[in-house]
């Protein structure tokens, strides 16, 4: 049986093997197979066959359907012989994967391969089972000869009107055993004849060598200044998006994600186009700040807040890393054949994304400052990693990557930048902090009611910006816009007119513009207006005895209060002068609304969920070199107590005859007298399904009902129910 | 991350600082290319438009220029995207180009057979093309030559005009510089416009915009039609024409609704041009009939839209707009471009101010706190009435007497929207009032009284808002105005700019009533203002009384 001898062909791997085996088909130990023959079955079953021809570039692969295209065994000389001398240095790497293996009489393939490769390996026919003689080929006539042509290079079947009445060139084929009939209406090329005609080789155009990409290199100067615009630029958009969801946070559809008139109504607030805001959008949602939360409304997450007090470097790298190793891929958000498609919806994963991002962004890193010209970037990746099964959506997602990469900064005019560069080596350094522009702590005002940041503003200063003005213009530096809509707006949050002037008499490096004194100073006059009613302010408090305190307070006295209610008090004063003076004599006031809504700082609306970012579909993660060992620790302890259990089983069988049987108060003695001892016994004990088995085990300790012992079979402790416990016998 | 002093933001707008050592050469720089938007005291905002990009690219930079330009002053990194823009937005000027044929007539030549194909499949350009000549060819009917460029640039594909122009009929003009010397960026407008062969030139209010028309035409030396806003404005132009050039009175034509004289250089109103009779535009043949050489549009910014459609036909003629800005609130920026022409001189007014040509001008704010009973008919009034009542109230009469008061050496001017306002506050500062129903010959006999010092104060209404010169103003007090458009706001002010013998800050007063929508109207005015970098102050009322002003 061919699958024993591939069995045995990895039972007899040594650590180092199997270790390079796991390495590179990680899949074969998620889970861990308890032993090396349900390895065997799991590395020849077809969807671990085809993973692993996934991973395979072009020229492998090419090697690979040669061999398929041979007959068991084959050696290396007859695969060198119909594909390429650089051929040798491929099989070992096929071996290496377990794509193909030594028996004792050559070269073998897996059996569930061919499967895998399909019945027309390269395009080549059946095997013939006549020996045709291929000196006669050449006497073929013409029309057999057009033929021939047609089939050489696949597929190797044709249709024939009937096959007992075939043209003359067919039939001459057919008499000498070049054509074979497959049915009524079909004939075949046999392979050795295919590969006869096709010179001896199998492919018709070998590519041991991978195609160059071309492009222009890029002053590296120009590069990372273009990659650190992008960062800074990319961090932006992402507080923007979440201030912007923040405030009105949009409703998810019923399907899940953001609906497209949400995702324009981002687009226009970044000033970018949908397929940008929708990169955005995945990307603070693969980050996990923000979350569709259980009433359907997409909110940002606590872990914005967290994430807004990382530097930029870290903020950066949490981002870009999720992105990276993320299934989802935002580039299909409104395409004009998937408009369901939704960014944060649940239709965005694809299984080869990560892979093929993983590998674009390696191919960027062969050439640092190089910008590749895209079509030769594709043929690369598509000679990397032949995508047999979507080549379609392959070039879109190398171009959507590349695309992504500019805006995240890991490249810059696309080539790849320093900090792309150090981040695709998972260096802990990128340099970003240091290279970003330094945060300003001032702004300039300008007389037409705008204040200008002229750098990345320091995080406490633009909070207040925020709040007291609107941004106009983004980018190297910020624009802010003072209105009597934003001042009030900066009144709402709980900040007074005053503190509002001092604030930018502080902040700003120009003079305060008299008009805009005056627009904080009637906005503000108003504000409180409509706080406290026509002309003054009130206190009112539940307890009218601190109003009397109030009242008779010493430290208040300039306060003009006058009682109108046992809880009010009118003052002729301004609101917020009250509280400043309130608050200076040590009360606590709040300011409040007409309504009696309690005025505090600017509200921030969050999610109640935790965050939960995406899970990743379809890709099984590299494993580390200590997983690999746990992993083969596992399977040769597993190996080992297999043999072991069926010996121990022997011995069990051969001494004990039949079950154990004692009744429960016995089994209870013995059971504590053997922990005492800790000697080993045998118990029967029975399963699930009732029947009853022999264990040997060493008992460790009993407690609520179960009996917790190391089984010899397994090797591990185990949890025995004392119920199930059918006897004990010592050993 | 240099130290320039240029930040160029992701929406496309530049930002520069004036205090920065590098400022002016990097003014000088984006100019050709960038539009200026805001010019406060401290950082000037341009905007990178395709109009703009276009405009560059005719006056022959290439988008390598811009780009270097903007990564030489610029403090931090460029956003990639606006460089890819930059340069994609420039490479679709110029590959179409209107041209003459000597076989065809007019000809559509592209350097991309590409974009040709594009453009012909498209709807509104499919009919105004004729047969194809050869792959990179193909003919337009000659009466489509501005049809066909206002279509391109509709679909992004500015085409370039080398069809040149007809000379038009022969006529002697020359400027004749007796006590008066054309100034140097007048000579460089002109000569920018005529070398570039139609065009726009863009030069502040109060720069001298007329000279340059003259000297336009000098350079023509052919017969001339200019069209201006008004008959005052036709007037005006008139007296410039016979000061400053060769021609004599009866070289000079009015066309508008009182006469209909039609000589060498004829000037026309846009009123009577969009006059309609039995539903068809009665005076439209003027543009046909005689054989013109050069057409002054004045004003460009508030061409009326049927004007385009007649331009639109004459597109071998030679076409000179003059404006102060190119911003239309119309958004019709593209029809200027296509039809009349790209920019093809302008120069900030600070320039101009620094070279002494421009008074310099201080704007105040006056508030003034209305009576309660004032507040209380503001407060009941129909909203559609809200504003003529904070506008026209009693305390801002006071406050208009005082300031006149106070200005009684100067030559003032007070300029409103409200008929019976300015009535009342003719008779009691007793002084003359010019107003819609105020016959030409007396408007003419006050203003010339006013500009020779024998009236020192004059009110006026919206009349005045249109290409009037008055010289000799030095403060001008707004009582009431419409809604704060930015027009209006621009061309009262330049009532004001025009050059004061003593050199002498020029005062513009808006007198504002206080927490009504006459201050948020302020408010716009403010802004404008503001961004056109004059200093602005707010003032109380009590202030004025008190004299602290």
């Amino acid at each position: 049986m061919e699958t024993r001898s591939f069995t045995d062909y990895l039972r007899g791997l040594d650590d180092a093997a199997l270790l390079s085996l796991f390495a590179l088909r990680p899949d074969l130990i998620s889970p861990v197979p308890p032993e090396l023959s349900s390895l065997g079955i799991r590395a020849n079953s077809a969807p671990s066959l085809a993973r692993a021809v996934d991973s395979l570039n072009e020229w492998q692969f090419q090697v690979l359907e040669a061999c398929a295209a041979l007959s068991e065994p084959m050696s290396e000389k007859e695969i060198i012989s119909v594909t390429d001398t650089s051929a040798k240095f491929v099989i070992p790497h096929l071996m290496n994967l377990a794509l193909a293996y030594k028996s004792k009489d050559g070269i073998r393939l897996p059996n569930s391969l061919r499967e895998v490769l399909g019945n027309e390996p390269a395009g080549l026919g059946p095997v013939s089972m006549a020996k045709p003689s291929m000196k006669k080929l050449d006497e073929a006539p013409e029309s057999s000869k057009k033929v021939l042509e047609r089939l050489t290079w696949g597929p190797p079947r044709g249709s024939v009107g009937d096959i007992r009445n075939p043209g003359p060139g067919i039939a001459w084929l057919l008499k000498e055993n070049f054509l074979v009939p497959l049915d009524q209406r079909t004939v075949a090329l046999p392979r050795e004849i295919a590969i006869h005609l096709r010179g001896g080789k199998v492919q018709k155009n070998p590519q041991p060598n991978p195609p160059v990409v071309t492009g222009e290199k890029i002053d590296q100067k120009i590069v990372d200044r273009a990659a650190i615009a992008n960062i800074t630029t990319v961090l932006q958009w992402c507080e923007e998006i979440l201030n912007f969801w923040s405030e009105e946070p949009p409703n998810a559809l019923r399907a899940g994600g953001l609906g497209v008139r949400d995702l324009k109504a981002a687009a226009e607030h970044l000033g970018v186009d949908e397929n940008c805001a929708a990169f955005i959008s995945e990307l603070v949602y693969l980050g996990g700040l923000v979350v569709i939360d259980a009433d359907d409304r997409i909110l940002p997450t606590h872990a914005f807040d967290l994430w807004l007090t990382l530097s930029p470097q870290v903020r950066w790298r949490t981002l870009t890393s999720a992105w990276l190793v993320t299934s989802r891929v935002s580039g299909l958000v409104g395409r004009a054949d998937s408009k369901h498609v939704a960014a944060l919806g649940p239709e965005l994963d694809r299984v080869n994304a990560a892979t093929t991002r993983k590998l674009t962004l390696e191919i960027l890193g062969l050439n640092p400052y190089f910008s590749p010209e895209i079509d030769s970037f594709l043929a690369l990746i598509k000679w990397r990693a032949p995508a047999r099964r979507n080549p379609g959506l392959q070039s879109e997602l190398v171009r959507w990557t590349l695309r992504e990469a500019e805006w995240l900064g890991i490249t810059g005019q696309r080539a790849l930048s320093k900090y792309g560069a150090a981040f695709v080596q998972v260096r802990e350094d990128l340099n970003i902090g240091a290279d970003l522009p330094k945060p300003v702590d001032h702004i300039l005002i300008q007389s037409d009611n705008t204040a200008i940041a002229p750098g990345p503003l320091e995080i406490e200063v633009a909070r207040n910006l925020d709040s007291i003005a609107d941004i106009e213009s983004r980018g190297g530096a910020t624009v802010y816009r003072f209105s009597e809509t934003s001042i009030r707006r900066g009144l709402d949050h709980g900040k007074t007119g005053e503190e509002i002037k001092e604030f930018l008499r502080r902040t700003s490096k120009t003079p305060m513009p008299q008009p805009l004194e005056y627009l904080i100073t009637d906005v503000s006059k108003r504000h409180g207006r409509l706080r406290v009613g026509n002309t003054s302010a009130y206190i009112r408090c539940e307890d009218p005895t601190l109003i009397t305190q109030i009242l008779s307070d010493k430290k208040v006295d300039d306060l003009p209060l006058r009682r109108i209610a046992p809880e009010v008090l009118v003052c002729e004063l301004e609101a917020n002068e009250v509280i400043t003076v309130l608050r200076a004599a040590g009360y606590m006031p709040a300011a409040e609304s007409g309504s009696g809504v309690l005025l505090t700082a600017r509200r921030l609306n969050r999610a109640k969920s935790r965050p939960h970012p995406p899970r990743i579909v379809g890709e099984i993660e590299v494993p580390t070199d200590e997983t690999l060992a746990a992993a083969l620790r596992a399977l040769r302890a597993g190996e080992r107590s297999s043999h072991k259990q069926s010996s121990l089983r022997e011995i069990a069988a051969n001494a004990l005859g039949s079950l154990p049987r004692t009744t429960a108060n016995e089994t209870m003695d013995i059971l504590n007298k053997f922990i005492k001892e800790q000697r080993t016994l045998s118990i029967g004990y029975a399963d699930n399904n009732g029947s009853a088995t022999h264990r040997i085990i060493d008992p460790l300790s009993i407690s609520a009902g179960s009996l917790i012992a190391r089984d010899h079979g397994t090797g591990e402790v185990q949890t025995f129910r004392i119920p199930r416990i059918t006897g004990v016998a010592p050993l | 991350m240099t130290d320039g002093p240029l930040i160029v933001q992701s929406d496309k707008t530049l930002l520069l600082e004036i205090d920065h050592p590098l400022s002016t050469e990097c003014r000088r720089a984006i100019a050709p290319f960038a539009e200026l938007e805001r010019s406060p005291e401290h950082i000037h905002t341009y905007r990178l438009t395709s109009l703009g990009l276009w405009n560059a690219r005719a006056a022959g930079h290439d988008a390598e220029q811009v780009i270097d330009t903007l990564l030489k002053y610029s403090r931090y990194a460029v956003p990639h995207s606006i460089l890819v823009d930059i340069a994609e937005t420039m490479s679709r000027y110029g590959r179409l180009r209107l041209e003459a044929d000597p076989i065809h007539g007019l000809v559509l030549i592209t350097t991309d057979t590409a974009v040709l194909e594009e453009v012909i499949r498209a709807k509104k350009i499919a009919p105004l093309l004729g047969p194809r000549i050869d792959p990179e060819t193909i003919a337009v009917h000659p009466s489509q030559r501005g049809q066909i460029k206002q279509s391109l640039l509709r679909l992004g594909w500015p085409a370039e005009d080398f069809a040149g122009y007809v000379d038009g009929q022969h006529h002697e003009i020359a400027l004749v510089e007796d006590g008066w010397k054309i100034r140097p960026y007048q000579e460089l407008a002109a000569e920018g416009f005529w070398h570039g062969g139609s065009g726009v030139v863009v030069l502040p209010c109060g720069a001298g915009k007329t000279i340059v028309g003259a000297a336009a035409m000098a350079h023509a030396k052919a017969t001339t039609l200019i069209l201006v806003t008004n008959t005052i404005a036709a007037r005006q132009w008139r007296e410039e024409l016979l000061h400053r050039t060769t021609l004599k009175e009866d070289e000079i034509g009015e066309y508008s609704g009182a006469k209909k004289e039609i000589r060498p250089v004829t000037i026309a109103t846009y009123q009577v041009m969009t006059k309609k009779k039995n539903g068809a535009y009665a005076h439209l043949d003027l543009f046909d009939t005689h054989d013109w050489g050069l057409i002054i549009y004045d004003e460009v910014h508030l061409l009326p839209a049927p004007i385009f459609r007649f331009t639109a036909d004459i597109q071998s003629r030679r076409r000179l707009g003059l404006t102060a800005t190119l911003v239309r609130e119309d958004g019709l920026e593209g029809e200027v471009f296509s039809l009349i022409g790209p920019k093809r001189y302008d120069v900030p007014w600070k320039e101009i101010e620094a070279q002494g040509y421009i008074a310099p001008a201080e704007c105040i704010e006056v508030r003034v706190t209305l009576t309660e009973n004032e507040r209380l008919a503001y407060a009941t009034a129909e909203p559609e009435n809200r504003y003529r009542h904070c506008a026209t109230t009693m305390t801002k009469r006071k406050v208009v007497e005082e300031l006149a008061k106070h200005h009684a050496d100067d030559q003032v001017l007070v300029i409103g929207q409200y008929i019976d306002q300015l009535d009342e506050l003719s008779e009691i500062l007793k002084v003359p009032i010019i107003k819609g129903d105020t016959p030409i010959k007396e408007r003419e006999r006050l203003f010339n009284l006013f500009r020779r010092g024998e009236i020192k104060c004059l009110v006026v209404s919206k009349v005045a808002n249109f290409s009037i010169d008055l010289p000799d103003a030095t403060v001008a007090i707004q009582v009431s105005g419409a809604f704060g458009s930015r027009q209006e706001e621009a061309q009262r002010l330049g009532r004001i700019l025009r050059p004061k013998a003593d050199g002498r800050t020029a005062r513009f007063y808006s007198v504002v009533s206080r927490d009504t929508i006459d201050q948020d109207f302020a408010q716009n005015r403010q802004r404008f203002l503001a961004e056109q970098g004059y200093s602005y102050r707010i003032i109380d009322a009590d202030d004025v009384f008190q004299g602290k002003i």
